[in-house]
């Protein structure tokens, strides 16, 4: 189970980063700055997509969570290690940041 | 459900896997935009330029408003690799607002300019707002020639200082040429200049009409002959072009018209917003101040890229349609209809074939 604290956090998108759907793809295009190579468009699966849209600096992570879960039908539990893995991930390149 | 993460993605991988998924379901996933046909070097050889100050030109084009409409339009379809060209794109004054509202729109953007209008300001705003490639014109080697090919004084320099603004904020700038009768001698060095400043380059010597259906710039065209000897003067060049033709052999006949990305996954806007197939297509042309994007590209350019070939058509059972040049866009330059072709361009390709191709038989 994760840290109650942690499912308390709320986290805000950077607006440097374009989030683009094409194809079966969904992308984050960071527009300023990040782009001194181009390995840096980053790919998310469908899941990650989705967590992407819902985070919104007003959701929880205990509730984006519980959202993920009922959407692609898991565990609140497991859903909720995915996104805290996802959500660090973001954070490392800059897509998110905690407020 | 897969777990939620950041896959490790090459770009090329990832290039790849797009292009392939637009072309099969049909995604306008790369757009040209001529922001203006107007520009401030008269080259000998252009196919479209206008002069700068040109008025009525300059009424035909859209504002940063429409161009911002249209943006929005073209991302929504699925847009994600823009070109934006001119004419010289960098003679309107609203150049950088029209760069970034597209860049903020998560577009990745190749610029092509001739360089001579770059100021640290703009470079230093392009460094903030990185293009994914920023593509310069060089017309020589030495100012004499550059300046014979582009008619102003003094723009030799101005390139020369904008390439460098580019580089001091490690811009990925391509470095590139037409070749042209007047500055085919200095190609070599050309190429020794980009490789000094360590960036790419390239050159096409394929040159045609103007837009308006002046020959004008054939007056500067290469022959065949040259071409094919300039690519069988460099070894690299010479292996390029034999393994391409090892492995690019059209075994069945082709009556497809548009063999190439245009209305397929590729699109063109010209200054005044018509939407068409290509630079050189520019009929049918869809007038998107009064059209939708959706519909024109689901309409009139899905119509306009099923077009077949004539079977008479000398293209239909060519072995080297692949590699060569001749398109619609060729055919109505040069003949004045889209299934007309290109003596040159063909000539070309039946030079090289004979040079290249290891089963060439006459």
């Amino acid at each position: 189970m994760q840290n109650n604290d942690y499912l308390e956090k709320r986290f805000s998108k950077n607006p440097d980063m374009v989030f683009r759907q094409i194809a079966d793809e969904c992308l984050l295009v960071p527009i300023r700055h990040l782009t001194a190579d181009l390995d840096y468009i980053y790919v998310l699966n469908p899941v990650a997509g989705r967590i992407w849209e819902l985070i919104d600096g007003q959701r929880q992570v205990r509730d984006i969570a519980d959202q993920i879960a009922a959407e692609f039908e898991v565990s609140p539990q497991e859903a909720a290690k995915d996104l805290v893995e996802l959500l660090g991930q973001l954070q490392e390149i800059g897509g998110v940041k905690e407020i | 459900m897969g777990c939620a993460h950041l896959p490790e993605t090459r770009y090329s991988e990832l290039s790849q896997r797009l292009k392939a998924q637009a072309a099969a379901s049909r995604i306008p996933i790369s757009g040209d935009v001529e922001l203006t046909a107007r520009c401030n070097l008269r080259c000998v050889h252009c196919f479209i330029n206008q002069p700068v100050g040109d008025k009525v030109v300059r009424g035909q084009e859209l504002s940063f408003t429409e161009w911002a409409r249209l943006i929005d339009k073209v991302v929504a379809a699925g847009c994600l690799w823009l070109l934006i060209s001119g004419g010289e794109p960098l003679v309107r004054p609203d150049f950088l607002d029209i760069y970034s509202y597209a860049k903020e729109r998560g577009l990745l953007i190749t610029l092509f300019t001739n360089g001579t209008l770059l100021t640290p300001e703009i470079a230093d705003h392009l460094a903030r707002w990185r293009p994914f490639s920023v593509e310069v014109t060089i017309y020589g080697h030495t100012r004499k020639t550059y300046e014979a090919v582009t008619g102003v004084p003094g723009s030799f320099d101005r390139c020369r200082r904008g390439i460098q603004l580019l580089l001091e904020r490690h811009l990925p700038v391509t470095l590139k040429t037409m070749l042209l009768t007047l500055n085919a001698p200095e190609l070599e060095d050309m190429i020794a200049w980009a490789q000094g400043l360590g960036v790419q380059f390239r050159f096409d010597s394929m040159v045609g009409p103007r837009l308006d259906g002046s020959t004008q710039p054939c007056g500067y065209r290469l022959p065949a002959e040259q071409v094919v000897a300039l690519d069988l003067s460099d070894k690299e060049r010479s292996r390029e072009w034999r393994k391409l033709f090892r492995n690019n052999r059209s075994e069945l006949a082709t009556m497809e018209l548009f063999q190439c990305g245009a209305g397929r996954s590729g699109f063109y806007i010209d200054a005044s917003g018509v939407l068409s197939l290509c630079i050189m297509v520019r009929e049918p042309g869809i007038p998107l101040t009064r059209n939708s994007f959706k519909a024109g590209w689901e309409g009139v350019l899905l119509e306009a890229r099923q077009q077949q070939r004539p079977e008479e058509s000398p293209c239909v059972t060519c072995a080297w349609l692949k590699l060569c040049s001749q398109c619609p866009g060729w055919g109505l330059a040069e003949q004045g209809s889209l299934e007309g072709v290109s003596e040159y361009v063909c000539r070309t390709t039946q030079l090289r074939a004979a040079v290249f191709d290891a089963n060439h038989h006459p």
